[in-house]
């Protein structure tokens, strides 16, 4: 009898998560549920509970990549995988059936592969296009999801942009931020309209960027560890390719919901 | 220090050219420079083959600035590249090859 094993599907990606027992399997659908997909697997997902806890101090999230091979590590999980029989082995350890943190690096690596990046950043759907707004944390981003209204809300921490057919668009990810699971309940995507890196005050105000200067800002957003020199050119080359397509600024805003007519005019 | 015989070369580090401005990054460090368009076009120029003196002799002709000031502001920025470990500095006569 063929193993039940939930399919995820992030940014395009539909995962087969298999090697669950029943225990974690209800976890891992209760957690990703709004984003568990019927389509047929692009990647497969092996989860063996195999990490053993290392008392000491915790090493810092690692992504790198030789060939097809790449490895990537979130305490106290790590991934090993393939790209070209796209595969990989997640050895989950102590915690979560599929620790959000390394299924989060596993989409950012695979989506970096593809010329996208994972953004700290919260997306609104305004009129079929998504603002998306980045920044450290404590700058706005779970904030201004807060004022989307009946607007839809893509994420309030994590959204992957990516190009596609209709040029670049915002995609829905599960991976939310201080706004809890109601920041995640849809995984859905919307063409770019603008990338706003914030910055709180008590007025609107807006500056747009040039290239150089998003690219700067970009950067440390992506969330990807970023002491792999491949990576890291691959990265520029991704966030050169995004300021130079979609515009974006730097925002000052107020926490009113009369954001949305500030940004209609934003050229 | 004496910089009629230095060439400096940029280390082997992730950088891109946007515009006319350029980002490098330290990836041990795991810093971000952002060089205006002056700064981008000394770090194009330290490719080892061009001494100071002939990086601060293009650069007077492509800036409007007194060439004392080009002079002076390049090598500290040379200097402040030296110091992230960006590029290395090597010393030879003018016209002996590498």
């Amino acid at each position: 009898m063929a193993e039940r094993a939930p399919h995820i599907e992030v940014a395009g990606f539909v995962f087969r998560v298999a090697g669950l027992a029943a225990p974690g399997r209800s976890w891992v659908e209760g957690r990703y549920g709004p984003f568990l997909s019927r389509r047929a697997p692009s990647f497969g997902v092996h989860v063996r509970a195999s990490e053993r806890y290392r008392p000491g101090r915790t090493p810092r999230p690692s992504a790198t990549w030789n060939g097809g091979r790449f490895a990537l590590a979130s305490h106290p999980s790590r991934a090993e995988g393939d790209l070209a029989r796209r595969r990989v082995a997640f050895r989950a350890g102590p915690g979560p059936a599929l620790n959000p943190d390394l299924f989060r690096l596993l989409c950012s690596f695979l989506l970096m592969q593809e010329g996208g990046v994972f953004l700290h950043a919260s997306a609104v759907v305004d009129r079929g296009r998504a603002w998306v707004f980045s920044g450290p944390s404590g700058s706005g981003k779970t904030t201004i999801a807060g004022l989307a209204g009946a607007r839809a809300v893509l994420n309030d921490e994590t959204i992957a942009l990516r190009s596609g057919r209709r040029g670049w668009e915002a995609c829905a990810t599960p991976f939310y931020g201080s706004g809890g699971p109601a920041m995640a309940r849809v995984n859905d995507r919307a063409p770019l309209r603008g990338l706003c890196f914030l910055r709180k005050a008590d007025r609107f105000a807006h500056r747009r960027l040039s290239p150089s200067e998003a690219v700067a800002r970009a950067f440390p957003e992506v969330m990807l560890p970023k002491r792999h020199a491949r990576v890291t050119e691959r990265l520029l080359a991704t966030l050169a390719a995004l300021a130079a397509a979609v515009p974006v600024w730097e925002l000052t805003f107020a926490p009113d919901p009369a954001l949305w007519t500030y940004l209609d005019g934003l050229d | 220090m004496d910089w009629t015989d230095a060439f400096p070369v940029r280390k082997s580090v992730p950088w891109r050219a946007l515009d006319t401005e350029a980002l490098v990054v330290d990836v041990k460090g795991g810093l971000l420079y952002p060089l205006n368009s002056v700064g981008a076009r000394i770090w194009d120029l330290c490719d080892g083959a061009r001494s100071v003196d002939e990086i601060v002799g293009l650069l007077a002709a492509e800036f409007e600035a007194p060439e004392p000031t080009i002079r002076a502001d390049a090598i500290e920025f040379i200097e402040r590249l030296a110091d992230a470990k960006l590029v290395s500095i090597e010393r030879r006569r003018t016209g002996e090859s590498r």
